[in-house]
């Protein structure tokens, strides 16, 4: 199980910054675009758009991995190392509990919803529903992280500070 | 009991005890939401909702200004960029009584402003000001403490990631442009509120003067930050004039910081993916809790709490002036335990409504709103620029707060006069007819 956190980690982190990089060309050109040449491309607005909703969802995703979510932990600090490690499987499973929920059921009957109705991007074209795929994949890779950590009680130690 | 109170209780009952437990904060909204939209609708299409309103939430152009600015800023972080700054700060203002504190606060404003990132501004400018000013005999926790709340104004001093998170939770109400604008005066207000407390604790303890620097050195200095500091001429200026738009600005604002940095020679073209991941990870804590808060947002409006905390507000306490003590009050308090960034998203829709029923713009509530939480940035128990400040500065956070507590006092007396004199907000905006 370490050596599949270890290679998913390394894919997705290959893919943000894919992600990332094509971002900020595309911008860039929009704005080379408008003012050099003379057009304004609406397909740039749009992937950009779309590239940013992966963006920030499969981060999310990726941040569960990393255990670089912001939050409170001045109360949990207090406790001893015994007891802060059950808290933090407690909120391993509600995190679980929410991404299955939300973002892998609620995720993926609104990607069936936007697919069966057929609605498409208005410039480029691209079905909506593969925009919104994003979701529940993101949403079975936090149930993936959360079953690593659950099984890996030392993974819970460290915990990257970010903010 | 309506439905209504029902869910408010539940809703906040949930989200603050989560919040407590220690659940990241996104999830606690999204978690709370969750659960107070099941108690209106049904479970199908309840989560759909909470998933669409999440996702669509984020759909905009207008948001990714913020990992731009986020790239740019961390592409300055290691650019030898906050020497350059401090060099600058020192030749102004350097030969002062108490010179070294004055540079301090000047390079954090900067480089927070350039940056557009309070915590970045104060871990760059404090690991290098902290020393230099112990050498001159400046105890720590003074220069930690003054390093700390000066980088909270690159927060308020444009180009400024949370006055477009505002914006987005305005509704549109308030424009980018105008808040970067409105955000000027009360930012440098604030940077000389804090340089007074520092005379007058300079004065008393007798700190050491500087050289004065002659103006052929002062010009040598400039012309090395000349370039940074055009940065903010060129994204600000840009923006104001109609050029391009904030998300535009933003990703000029990437090319430009990674041209100079790589003139520079502080980072090479492969440090690249590096710099990436690690903007694409700030990016997600911050998105993340947009879209969850987009959801939240929409549960508030679909229970109508902006509406009954209005009436409620109007009908019990019929002095404005009391309701804004009220609402900054209340700020305050979420401020010490709450990151800016959920604040703001949160409390907008909450205290919107009720401010422009009394008649305030919504951009000068947007400036009292930052400028607010900016001071629970630098307090126990949650405060992020505290916690790093006193990080960078090698001394507890415990040692830093008596001297941070003068400093503090100054920013809610700012904020009380930025927030009953309208004017401060809205001159600049209004001089541009935005």
């Amino acid at each position: 199980m370490k050596r599949a956190f270890f290679i998913t980690n390394r894919i997705i982190e290959y893919l943000l910054i894919i992600i990332f990089a094509l971002l900020v060309l595309d911008v860039l050109w929009q704005v080379i675009a408008r003012h050099l040449v003379g057009s304004s491309s609406s397909f740039t607005e749009e992937f950009a758009r779309f590239a940013f909703i992966w963006l920030a969802i499969l981060g999310a995703a990726y941040l569960n991995g990393q255990r670089g979510h912001l939050a409170i932990d001045f109360w949990l600090n207090k406790l001893d190392a015994e007891k802060r490690k059950q808290r933090q499987v407690i909120i391993e499973i509600l995190m679980l509990i929410f991404a299955i929920i939300v973002m892998v059921i609620g995720g993926g009957n609104l990607v069936y919803i936007t697919l069966s109705l057929g609605q498409k991007s208005s410039v480029l074209g691209i079905p909506l529903g593969v925009v919104y795929a994003i979701v529940p994949f993101s949403g079975l890779l936090i149930v993936f992280y959360s079953l690593f950590h659950i099984s890996q009680p030392e993974a819970l130690e460290t915990k990257e500070k970010s903010s | 009991m309506s439905i209504e109170i029902l869910s408010i209780i539940v809703l906040f009952i949930s989200f603050f005890a989560l919040l407590a437990y220690g659940v990241p904060v996104a999830y606690c909204i999204g978690i709370s939401t969750t659960i107070t939209i099941l108690l209106n609708i049904a479970f199908v299409p309840g989560i759909t909702t909470v998933c669409q309103r999440m996702t669509t939430g984020i759909d905009s152009f207008a948001l990714l200004a913020i990992p731009f600015f986020i790239l740019a800023g961390e592409i300055m972080n290691r650019g030898g960029i906050a020497n350059r700054l401090i060099n600058f700060a020192k030749s102004l203002v350097g030969s002062l009584p108490g010179g070294l504190a004055y540079v301090n606060v000047l390079a954090a404003m900067l480089f927070g402003a350039i940056s557009g990132s309070a915590v970045a501004a104060a871990s760059a400018i404090g690991s290098i000001m902290t020393d230099r000013m112990e050498e001159e005999g400046y105890p720590r926790p003074f220069s930690a403490s003054v390093n700390i709340t000066s980088s909270t104004m690159g927060l308020i001093i444009p180009p400024s990631n949370i006055l477009i998170v505002y914006a987005l939770a305005s509704g549109g109400t308030a424009s980018v442009a105008a808040l970067f604008l409105a955000g000027y005066l009360p930012g440098i207000l604030v940077g000389l509120a804090l340089m007074i407390v520092v005379a007058i604790v300079a004065q008393r303890k007798n700190f050491e003067r500087g050289q004065r620097v002659s103006l052929v050195n002062v010009w040598k200095d400039f012309r090395r930050a000349f370039f940074s500091l055009l940065l903010l001429v060129v994204i600000v200026g840009g923006i104001v004039a109609g050029v391009f738009t904030a998300t535009e600005a933003a990703g000029v604002a990437v090319l430009y910081a990674g041209i100079l940095a790589l003139v520079y020679k502080a980072i090479s073209i492969r440090d690249f993916p590096a710099i990436l991941l690690n903007s694409a990870k700030t990016t997600a804590i911050v998105m993340f809790l947009i879209c969850t808060s987009m959801a939240m947002s929409w549960l508030f409006s679909f229970a109508s709490i902006p509406q009954l905390l209005t009436s409620f507000l109007l009908d019990e306490v019929s002095s404005p002036i009391l309701i804004f003590i009220i609402i900054n009050l209340t700020l305050l308090i979420v401020g010490t335990f709450m990151d800016i960034t959920p604040a703001v998203l949160i409390f907008t829709p909450i205290f919107l409504p009720v401010v422009m029923e009394l008649g305030m713009h919504p951009v000068h509530f947007g400036i009292i709103m930052v400028l607010n939480l900016c001071i629970g940035l630098c307090t126990p128990p949650v405060g992020t620029i505290l916690f790093v400040g006193s990080g960078v500065a090698k001394i507890s956070v415990a040692k830093v707060v008596p001297s941070l507590i003068p400093l503090l006092i100054t920013m809610v007396i700012v904020l009380m006069i930025v927030t009953f004199i309208p004017q401060i907000s809205m001159w600049l905006p209004q001089l541009f007819s935005l």
